[in-house]
């Protein structure tokens, strides 16, 4: 810890001097006897003073939680020096991440003793935060000097998207040749069924249909569709953003990403993920819970960043963009390069949908009515916008902060299955 | 205000000046607590200190206590300076720097009456004496300052004066994530 004088110690000793001059040069000793008082003070609290001996530690509760949880940082600070001090404490934290209580905190250390004071520390939002090391200024006790410093270590805390609850998803159109829950439109080993048939040499017996059989007069069998699993791709577009104080399209974001990613996997569907903004960074699609804490772990370091580079379909690597995968682009559809991805995929064949996240909802239409006039044109670009992209065949789920993600999945589904026929532009 | 009304009451024909005086230091203090100023509260206390000297009589018995008191002030006005930025403030903390600075003052203002004691039993001002109660204070001075500048150096370092405030440090990424390996 770095010492240094008070910033009044300089003062008290300009009011002792002047004083004693003042008495001086006057013949008034009753300057000299004021200022005396001053004079005492300051010697005794510059000799007095002694470096302190200060050891700190953090502690949290838990270093993973869910947005709007808290954790509790527990600050255990040991006085080892042979004097008591005045201590003020206050923990580096990272942007988002509030603390209760929020400010300074002041106490008295004597000698040998353990204080701890427990920091409830509330994520604004998901991402990942960190608590420490401590700032902390130490007072001597007639604080005539100060000794500063920071003391502990700086521990992370990761909050996790609180995630959208989703009962249907975006149904793909094409599977991908694995066991999974999608009905495939092939016909193989499966449980729903498709068509009848006549018997042909390698079939097996108990998929004979006896009824049919008997009716036509030689042997059917039943086809049926097999239960694949799909490729499904998370594009988060993180070019721009819509943000008020409440929070932004990318905090809705990702936590659509996360609870999509989360209820493909569970569908035994493979997942990946492409961040395409400012930086490309990509996750490759695979399997399983481990793949779901890799999605989570590149939500949360997500981030708009601010890029002049004109990024296409080319600058994403085709193994990410496998064939048939189902390709989710999560966008508040802000800036011209994601609607150029967005149509440049289509064009290239992808089963593609768009997850629009409205950020109409972070915008206020402005007081003037020429304010009102251009958000109005700007809504109506907006849909004109819409309607361009699903006449391109793409389905637009528009997300609202207020609704839920599940009924704009919904609507999507009605609109893919009225174009499952047409032909990629 | 005690200390104040102690010098107006014995003020005499300057009552008026002593009047100003004090309602200037109590504007000062006011001024230098509310805005964070040191240097206010110092001119207030230095105020106080010199309208002692429109006090007609028994000037040497009450400066000692007179003192003791301006001192008191200070602390208290640098204390709440000190602890403005402060959110949670444990009891102990005000009530051990009140006790120090109490058990100094009033070893201050016996200084100050032992002061007071030897100014009365001198013969009166000479040449001699005033040279020595020069050294004395120099010497006081450097007695003070020697130390200090082995411990601290030649410059102190400047340093706000209300408690720090809770740091923000903003991190690469979104607050400082890493990127698992898998996401280059």
């Amino acid at each position: 810890m770095s010492g240094s004088l008070a910033p009044r110690t300089p003062g008290l000793f300009a009011l002792a001097a002047a004083g004693l001059i003042a008495a001086l040069a006057s013949g008034r000793p009753e300057l000299a006897l004021l200022s005396m008082p001053f004079l005492v003070f300051a010697g005794a609290g510059l000799i007095l003073a002694q470096e302190p001996r200060l050891a700190a530690d953090i502690e949290l509760d838990r270093t993973r939680l869910l947005e709007g949880e808290a954790v509790v940082a527990t600050v255990r600070l040991r006085n080892d020096g042979s004097d008591s001090v005045q201590v003020e404490l206050a923990p580096v934290r990272s942007r988002n991440l509030a603390l209760d209580p929020a400010g300074v905190v002041a106490l008295d250390l004597p000698s040998g003793a353990v204080a701890q004071v427990a920091f409830a520390a509330h994520p604004r939002r998901w991402g990942a935060h960190s608590v420490g090391p401590l700032v902390v200024r130490a007072r001597d006790r007639l604080g005539v000097t100060t000794w500063a410093g920071r003391l502990g270590r700086r521990l992370d805390v990761r909050a996790f998207p609180r995630e959208q609850r989703l009962r249907e998803l975006v149904a793909p159109m094409r599977t991908q040749p694995f066991l999974g829950t999608h009905v495939a439109r092939a016909r193989g080993e499966g449980i729903e069924f498709a068509d009848i048939r006549p018997f042909r040499v390698g079939d097996r017996v108990r998929r004979i249909n006896w009824r049919a059989t008997a009716r036509r007069g030689a042997p059917q069998v039943n086809e049926r569709h097999p239960e694949h699993s799909s490729d499904v791709v998370l594009l988060l577009d993180t070019f721009e953003e819509a943000r008020d104080q409440a929070g932004g399209t990318l905090d809705s974001a990702v936590r659509a990403a996360a609870g999509l990613a989360r209820a493909h996997l569970a569908r035994r569907d493979r997942v990946g993920l492409v961040d395409f903004g400012g930086t490309l960074h990509w996750l490759e699609p695979a399997f399983g819970i481990t793949q779901l804490y890799r999605i989570i772990d590149a939500l949360l370091a997500s981030d708009i960043a601010f890029s002049y580079a004109w990024r296409n379909v080319d600058s994403i690597p085709l193994r990410v963009l496998s064939p048939g995968a189902l390709v989710l682009a999560i966008s508040p559809l802000l800036d011209k390069r994601s609607v150029a991805l967005v149509t440049g995929l289509r064009r290239r064949g992808c089963d593609l949908t768009v997850i629009e996240v409205s950020p109409l909802d972070h915008i206020s239409p402005g007081r003037s009515a020429a304010d009102n006039v251009a958000y109005e044109l700007w809504r109506l670009q907006r849909e004109a916008l819409r309607a361009r992209l699903q006449s391109l065949g793409i389905g637009v789920a528009v997300w609202e902060r207020d609704g839920g993600l599940g009924p704009a999945l919904e609507g999507v589904n009605t609109f893919r299955r009225s174009v499952q026929h047409a032909v990629p532009v | 205000m005690s200390l104040a009304a102690l010098v107006i009451s014995d003020a005499g024909g300057a009552s008026q000046v002593a009047w100003l005086g004090a309602g200037l230091a109590a504007v000062f203090l006011a001024a230098g607590v509310v805005g964070g100023s040191f240097t206010t509260v110092h001119a207030a206390i230095a105020l106080l200190g010199t309208i002692f000297l429109l006090r007609q009589d028994t000037r040497l018995l009450l400066a000692a206590p007179y003192g003791a008191g301006l001192l008191l002030i200070d602390d208290l006005a640098a204390q709440t300076i000190e602890l403005s930025g402060v959110s949670q403030i444990e009891l102990a903390v005000m009530g051990a720097r009140i006790r120090a600075v109490l058990v100094v003052a009033a070893i201050g203002a016996c200084a100050s009456a032992a002061a007071a004691l030897a100014v009365t039993a001198a013969r009166g001002r000479s040449v001699a004496l005033t040279a020595l109660g020069a050294l004395a204070a120099v010497a006081a001075f450097a007695a003070i300052v020697r130390p200090l500048r082995r411990r601290y150096g030649t410059a102190a370092t400047a340093e706000p004066a209300a408690a720090p405030a809770a740091p923000d440090e903003i991190r690469d990424g979104a607050d400082g994530g890493a990127r698992p390996e898998a996401a280059r």
